[in-house]
């Protein structure tokens, strides 16, 4: 293969990964201080790549999809909070299999009222001109809006590092994950806490979204379309690491770039993912960057 | 446990709401009826292909209505019952065992994907149940030995009419060297061979990508970088393509992402719906080579645009292609079933078979009495601005191919009949290619 066509798939691969991790991140973040495995995650990522594109569409990309990237986010937050404090708050303390359902039905009835108010009709906006057009490297095409998802993908990820690693809420954060009952003794309210978690991993569904809209269909099956390679990442990277999400979504993206790219792999490119998830649950089952659950 | 219970009471309540402002009433008031007959239909509603469901459930809801109030069927009232499938084969097999032994439906209209409906004629052709076939369209389905249904009828273009009329308008192009991207399941595989057949035919010099990079998984994750990147990496003549739905909208909006002239650089054959042209509204490129089993600005007829009002009317929105088949569809049951004067199937299949009907496509079409397909024509065209007209785009040089020009031949037909098309014997390799008289 020579250079150029390396290049081509290597950052074939670095958008997928992206567009990935963009989405994952926000699931790894909530299991990862709650403990909950959040099945409607996608639902807040599907409604906010709607809000976007009916914004976007209503009022003109330009201003369109920046108004559309506060009001999405808004509504994913809120719906957020509303799923965490109805829900949420009675499966904490069940098994994962009852938060499993619990968040399932969730998504289902988002799923319900997304193609009651929206339809089923898929719905598309253009990229806004700011990210739009193309640039050319050895001979091939690169869309401008595939690198700013990648770009946004790396910011994301270092601002939830950040907010996770050097801030109070950080702090408060891991030191709930690690014992939330003795943290409640030092003052902290440990209910507020764990809303303001899953508002923030909301909002990463909401930006998820917004930034996916401009690039894909929109419709009512995008929350399910994710979610297969979102738990294989999350099974590669470890489930609840931020860096984790990362490194999963990188080893995903580049191994279907690179193994549709090959007509000897071809066949096989989505098998070795799951392939890879097997050695990773065999050899080390909290994945590459977990913990091990310690109750 | 007690708050977990009242969770999911909470959200048993949440999902009758849904359900219940989802619900449909239909019927006339002013009409007697003997009773109620459901009419069953397995569709996605969910899922891949929940664009096309969509379509389908409300067409035949609008035309059960219209049934209904010219005094329904053999004085019954039809009830369109209608579950999703959510896009997968296991969901459509349970679906059809409830339809036909719990709902007791009369009738079947036929589902979305060539695999459901490969799974689910064993079970209709077990109960004798008549099964009128509007989208799924694997010429296997009406031509393999051991997929063969005496109650099966498709009305709608076989992967055999659809895949050689492309084959042949990428010929007229010229094109030498042609990049193939298709679903990997029986619709994309039979569409492709037929596809490759007919071009190879006209044009033996003609190269591919490598087959196995033909296929892509179905259904298949929104992002296309791959696909577009190994076509840009190939720098082919022409793409040939069967994708649909939302997986045609992602990867054409990805593919002009990378390139705005990605489709002018690289001229696209490919099969195309109105879903698919109003997904992406003006962003649709121009210039596609399309093909396309219904599109109602290309078939205008009186009748037809009669129905395109009040399909407007009732439902906001222009019908699709699966609309205006799954119409013709129920009321080509309806024609047969009233002049059988009942509905046992075998006397209701006796007024199918070789029998003309008039459809909305503007031109009478009779079911072929060996195969069940029946003589239904394809349009062609390329991709232009609609001035207004429409919030899509349409066709100009287009043309109505017509069914019986681009229908297997009988001598074909009884070639795979008679299973004188099959590698080893095995009916599953059944191919037209491998047909003696293909060759």
């Amino acid at each position: 293969m020579d250079p150029g066509k390396f290049l081509l798939f290597a950052v074939g691969g670095l958008s997928l990964a992206a567009y990935l991790f963009i989405v994952t991140a926000g699931l790894s973040l909530v299991f990862g201080a709650l403990r909950v495995i959040n099945m409607a995650h996608g639902s807040l990522y599907m409604i906010a790549a709607f809000v976007t594109v009916v914004v976007a569409n209503q009022i003109g990309v330009a201003a369109g999809f920046f108004v559309g990237l506060l009001v999405a986010i808004l509504a994913a937050g809120a719906v957020g909070a509303v799923i965490e404090v109805i829900v949420l708050r009675r499966v904490y303390n069940q098994e994962h299999l009852v938060q499993l359902l619990g968040t399932y039905a969730v998504a289902l009835i988002i799923s319900g009222l997304v193609r009651l108010i929206w339809g089923a009709n898929y719905r598309t906006m253009p990229e806004p001109s700011l990210f739009s057009g193309t640039i050319s490297l050895f001979g091939y095409s690169y869309a401008r809006y595939n690198l700013f998802m990648i770009a946004a993908a790396l910011v994301i990820g270092a601002a939830v590092y950040l907010m996770l690693y050097r801030t109070g809420l950080g702090r408060n954060i891991r030191a709930a994950v690690a014992d939330s009952q003795l943290l409640s003794t030092t003052g902290v309210n440990v209910k507020l806490l764990f809303t303001t978690v899953f508002v923030i991993g909301a909002w990463l569904a909401g930006l998820g979204g917004v930034i996916v809209a401009p690039s894909q269909a929109v419709g009512s099956t995008m929350d399910s379309d994710i979610l297969v390679l979102a738990f294989a990442i999350s099974v590669i990277g470890g489930l609840g690491s931020i860096v984790g999400s990362l490194v999963g979504s990188l080893i995903v993206g580049e191994v279907i770039s690179f193994g549709l790219a090959n007509p000897a792999t071809n066949a096989f490119a989505l098998a070795f993912v799951f392939l890879i998830m097997v050695a990773v649950l065999t050899v080390r089952p909290w994945g590459l960057f977990g913990t091990p659950e310690t109750q | 446990m007690i708050r977990l219970s009242k969770a999911l009471a909470l959200v048993a309540a949440a999902v009758l709401f849904v359900a219940a402002c989802g619900g449909n009433g239909t019927g006339s008031a002013t009409t007697t009826f003997k009773g109620t007959k459901k009419v069953g239909i397995s569709l996605p509603l969910t899922g891949q292909s929940n664009l096309y469901g969509h379509a389908k459930s409300q067409a035949l809801r609008l035309a059960a209505e219209d049934i209904n109030a010219k005094g329904g069927v053999n004085g019954y009232k039809i009830e369109m019952d209608v579950i999703d499938d959510g896009t997968t084969v296991p969901k459509a097999v349970d679906n059809v065992n409830q339809l036909i032994l719990q709902d007791q439906v009369i009738a079947m209209m036929g589902s979305v994907t060539s695999g459901q409906c490969a799974a689910q004629t064993p079970i209709v052709k077990q109960n004798k149940i008549v099964y009128i076939d509007s989208t799924c369209n694997s010429y296997q389905l009406t031509l393999e030995p051991d997929l063969l249904n005496p109650y099966w009828v498709s009305i709608v273009p076989n992967t055999y009419m659809e895949g050689t009329s492309a084959g042949a308008e990428a010929a007229k192009l010229g094109a030498k060297k042609i990049f193939i991207v298709s679903p990997n399941y029986l619709f994309g595989t039979s569409e492709t061979n037929a596809f490759v057949a007919a071009l190879t035919k006209k044009n033996p010099n003609v190269t591919f990508n490598d087959k196995s990079t033909w296929y892509v998984p179905f259904p298949t994750n929104p992002r296309w970088d791959s696909t577009i990147n190994a076509i840009q990496a190939f720098q082919p003549d022409l793409v040939y393509s069967n994708i649909f739905s939302q997986d045609q909208v992602n990867f054409v909006k990805q593919a002009l992402a990378v390139d705005p002239n990605f489709f002018t650089k690289y001229q696209m054959v490919t099969l195309s719906s109105i879903d698919d042209f109003n997904a992406l509204g003006p962003q649709y490129p121009q210039g596609m080579h399309v093909y396309m089993r219904a599109p109602f600005f290309q078939l205008s007829n009186s009748k037809l645009d009669a129905w395109v009002s009040e399909y407007k009317t009732k439902y906001n929105e222009y019908p699709s292609d699966w609309a205006l088949m799954d119409t013709d569809a129920l009321n080509l049951w309806a024609q047969a079933a009233n002049k059988a004067g009942t509905f046992d199937s075998d006397k209701v299949m006796s007024q199918i078979l070789g029998k003309s009907f008039s459809s909305l496509r503007g031109y009478n079409f009779t079911v072929r009495t060996q195969d069940h397909q029946a003589n239904v024509g394809e349009t062609i065209g390329t991709t232009t601005d609609s001035a207004g007209k429409y919030p899509f785009v349409v066709l100009k040089d287009s043309s109505n191919l017509k069914g019986d020009d681009i229908m297997m031949s009988t001598t074909l037909m009884q070639e795979m009949l008679d299973g004188k098309c099959e590698k080893g014997g095995d009916p599953k390799t059944a191919n037209f290619a491998l047909c003696p008289s293909w060759k």
